[in-house]
């Protein structure tokens, strides 16, 4: 019969596993330790970097947005801290800026446009408010402090309509997936039609119809009713519009 | 024949000749209508509208895209514009329509300080020499709207209408 372990080695095996058990902590101590300094050497390569680069950062859009990525990659946002180091940048009050720039350009052409902006003329008419000789901007510039605007709740929101094209809506409320599915077939023509919508979409006329009403009830597209089959107009997707 | 250039974006903005459906869209376009009546009557110096008889001006029938507003709707315009005191319907089937890209008060004033400034005041003047004051916002007034404009100063004892043989004078105080 073989002898069963005894008290002794029972407890020496469980003196083992603390051992590796503590060992093991040490280790994982070590290195937490040891990613940290990296983490805190990162980081104040990136606050000399950004120093260093500090009109590069704010004059040009691509560099700009290179060091929002790399911010971003270590949890970083020069946007929120505008306190300490960061404020050497003052990159946030460049974005705070542009918020209030685009709200303004929002609510300036939502009467005409239902307040569904394209980002190309929001960009366009951002340029013409800031003047010439003020930094350039670019899209990706417009949609991070668009983002930031989502915070105020759901007035405000960067749509991405399958197509390609972005959107700013600067209206309460949600668009259904249909409605978003109609105003991805207005831009180029302008308008859309219920035969249009069966068509691309391979939709029953009842749920065109219900779409194409939606739409005209939420005051984003306009009936035109003098050609053959009646049309529906975006003015956001109206060039005549968009120039005004 | 008339002239007129500055024609907003709408204007060849197809929808913007069907009277909207939704009835916050249909505000936003009866004011847009509203603007563009008043500076075409004003780039052209005309003073009435006949709804019969609009359809065949360029303001309401935009040839390139093919669009008309239709009677109702030229009717729905007219009626935003009275509410806003720049039209008034010069009878009681509010077919013909004076438009005063000025309102009656506004014209009021205007004449008034045209007086005051060429020191008219306690003077007569017709309403022929007001009309061909060469110059002015006045020049070639209707000689309705003038009438109405006057009475407004009348009410207010600012002036006095007065009618002689070959027409109407104003004495202002």
């Amino acid at each position: 019969m073989r002898r069963r372990a005894g008290i002794g080695a029972i407890q020496k095996q469980k003196l083992e596993q603390e051992r590796y058990k503590d060992k093991g902590t040490e280790l994982q101590g070590k290195e937490l330790e040891v990613l940290g300094k990296q983490l805190e050497e990162f980081r104040s390569k990136l606050e000399e970097f950004a120093s260093n680069h500090k009109s590069e950062i704010k004059r040009s859009p691509v560099f700009r947005r290179q060091f929002q990525e790399m911010c971003a990659a270590i949890g970083v946002d020069p946007l929120a801290s505008n306190k300490g180091f960061w404020s050497v940048l003052n990159l946030g009050d460049f974005y705070y800026e542009l918020s209030v720039q685009i709200v303004e350009v929002c609510l300036a052409t939502s009467e005409k446009n239902g307040g569904l902006i394209s980002l190309s003329e929001l960009r366009a008419k951002l340029m013409k408010s800031r003047g010439r000789f003020s930094q350039e901007i670019i899209n990706d510039d417009i949609l991070c402090a668009a983002k930031k605007l989502s915070i105020f709740g759901n007035g405000f929101k960067v749509l991405s309509v399958p197509g390609g094209q972005t959107l700013i809506q600067s209206i309460p409320g949600e668009l259904s997936v249909d409605q978003t599915s109609v105003l991805a077939l207005a831009p180029g023509r302008g308008y859309v039609t219920l035969p249009i919508l069966q068509e691309e979409l391979k939709w029953t006329a009842v749920r065109a119809s219900s779409a194409l009403e939606a739409v005209v009830s939420e005051g984003l597209a306009w009936l035109d009713s003098q050609s053959p089959t009646p049309q529906y107009w975006f003015p956001s997707f109206f060039i005549g519009c968009m120039d005004s | 024949m008339t002239t007129f250039e500055d024609w907003p974006w709408q204007y060849s903005f197809p929808p913007f000749f069907t009277v909207q459906p939704n009835l916050q869209t249909r505000k936003i376009q009866l004011a847009a209508w509203c603007d563009l009546v008043l500076k075409y009557h004003k780039a052209n110096n005309l003073y009435v509208l006949d709804i019969r008889e609009a359809q065949g001006s360029p303001l309401f029938h935009n040839v390139d895209i093919s669009r008309k507003l239709s009677i109702e709707g030229i009717s729905e315009v007219m009626n935003e514009m009275h509410r806003r005191h720049n039209a008034e319907p010069l009878d009681k089937t509010k077919n013909r329509w004076h438009v005063l890209w000025h309102t009656l008060d506004e014209w009021a004033a205007i004449l008034y300080s045209w007086a005051d400034d060429t020191g008219q005041l306690g003077g007569v003047c017709t309403f022929y020499e007001i009309a061909n004051t060469s110059g002015k916002e006045f020049s070639g007034i209707d000689q309705d709207v003038l009438l109405k404009a006057l009475r407004k100063l009348e009410q207010r004892k600012k002036a006095e209408i007065i009618h002689l043989d070959d027409g109407n004078g104003v004495k202002f105080f």
